[in-house]
């Protein structure tokens, strides 16, 4: 039987633009939140959210509904935030930590969400600790991490995403799970 | 077990990726090594968090979806019409000329009512009412076009009935040789007509 996303995409195919709509409320909070969590801003989670739509969009008539939706969808979205965390300069990070918000490319003028007073009240010690350490990941095991506990994903369903072997995405997800466990060690 | 094997049983079992007979033998160590089961309380508990943690962030903005939908590129379809357009500047005058026309095509189509029979071969039917009736034993020859009536087909007929906004009945003894369509709405009425239009622009 056919399943919901496999069936607006072809109406949406066809043209059909509420369909689409559709898609886009199917899925744009499970992409933000990718988003958000993968760049650790805002703005940048909702230019991915609207970047990845465009994509499926443009390419609807290439989806292979062999293929589950969600797989392709953040499939998409992932390999955006790759793109984007490789052309911030080098330099951000630490920019962002010595809070220098006046450098010379956009991401520094974009002020990270996590440092932001309001945010900081909002949120426990806890789950600070927990988001820098998802931020202070290497790219390739933040976007396992976040396919893994954010979209609940399994670990055959993470490497059809990131189209890698099941062994190595075992290995990411093991070698991410030690290093925040390290983290978060003293408020276990 | 040693600790080490212990351990990377801990991560396939938090990643339900350890079977039956393994998690007995993981649980088999964690009762005897105090050690490996505070690492496995503390692994649990980051597993934990971080599935609850994860899906806090803030929501996103309310005309997100508006802007998406927004930001697309027109469809397939319409893209290709306006290329056509755009390629055929003079014939854009010509098919806004074809649209008006077809507006009041829709509006004719609203007011008239009347029953009309169309055919090369009208001697043979009877007209009864609202009823086109082609009898028993009589043959038409040529296409038969009722629109606005119920047809009622006896005899043969050599070539299409078409029957628009109106019913059909064929009888057992009835005999069409072309083919039998029935329009029952205003647009594939009008495509009709607008065939039937091209149809006799390019005879003549
Ligand atoms: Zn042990």
């Amino acid at each position: 039987m056919e399943n919901l996303e496999g069936r607006l995409t072809k109406l949406a195919l066809k043209g059909d633009q509420r369909a689409f709509a559709e898609l886009v409320e199917l899925y744009k909070d499970k992409i933000y939140h990718l988003g958000y969590r993968m760049l650790n801003n805002r703005h940048e989670a909702e230019d991915i959210v609207q970047e990845t739509f465009l994509r499926v969009y443009r390419n609807l008539d290439r989806y292979d509904d062999n293929q589950k939706f969600s797989t392709w969808i953040y499939r998409i979205a992932t390999n955006l935030c790759i793109d984007r965390l490789r052309k911030r300069k080098p330099t951000y990070s630490l920019d962002a930590e010595l809070g220098d918000q006046e450098g010379t490319d956009g991401y520094s003028l974009i002020p990270s969400d996590n440092v932001t007073p309001e945010s900081e009240l909002l949120l426990s010690e806890t789950q600070r600790t927990i988001y820098q350490a998802i931020d202070e990941l290497p790219v390739k095991y933040r976007s396992v991490m976040i396919l893994r506990y954010l979209q609940d994903l399994s670990l055959q369903e993470i490497s059809d995403v990131l189209d890698m072997p099941v062994t190595t995405i075992k290995t990411r997800v093991h070698r991410g799970r030690e290093f925040l466990r390290k983290k978060l060690g003293p408020r276990l | 077990m040693e600790c080490k094997l212990a351990v990377s049983m801990m991560h396939d079992y938090l990643d339900d990726d350890l079977p039956g007979q393994q998690q007995r033998d993981l649980k088999e160590h964690l009762l005897s090594c105090p050690d490996c089961r505070a690492k496995f309380k503390e692994l649990e508990q980051t597993d934990m968090l971080l599935f609850s943690l994860m899906h806090q962030s803030p929501g996103v903005s309310d005309d997100l979806v508006g802007r998406i939908m927004g930001a697309l590129p027109p469809s397939r379809k319409e893209r290709r019409f306006i290329t056509w357009i755009k390629k055929h500047p003079a014939l854009t005058a010509a098919s806004v000329f074809l649209l008006v026309m077809l507006m009041s095509a829709v509006t004719l189509w609203k007011q008239d009512g009347q029953l009309v029979v169309k055919g090369s071969d009208l001697d043979q039917v009877v007209i009864q009412g609202d009823t086109v009736i082609v009898p028993s034993g009589k043959r038409v020859t040529g296409d038969l076009t009722v629109e606005n009536g119920k047809a009622q087909v006896y005899g043969e007929v050599n070539g299409n009935v078409t029957v628009i906004d109106g019913s059909l009945y064929q009888a057992s003894t009835a005999h069409i040789s072309g083919q039998v369509k029935s329009i029952d709405q205003a647009l594939s009425w009008f495509w009709y007509k607008v065939t039937n239009m091209f149809s006799d622009v390019a005879y003549r």
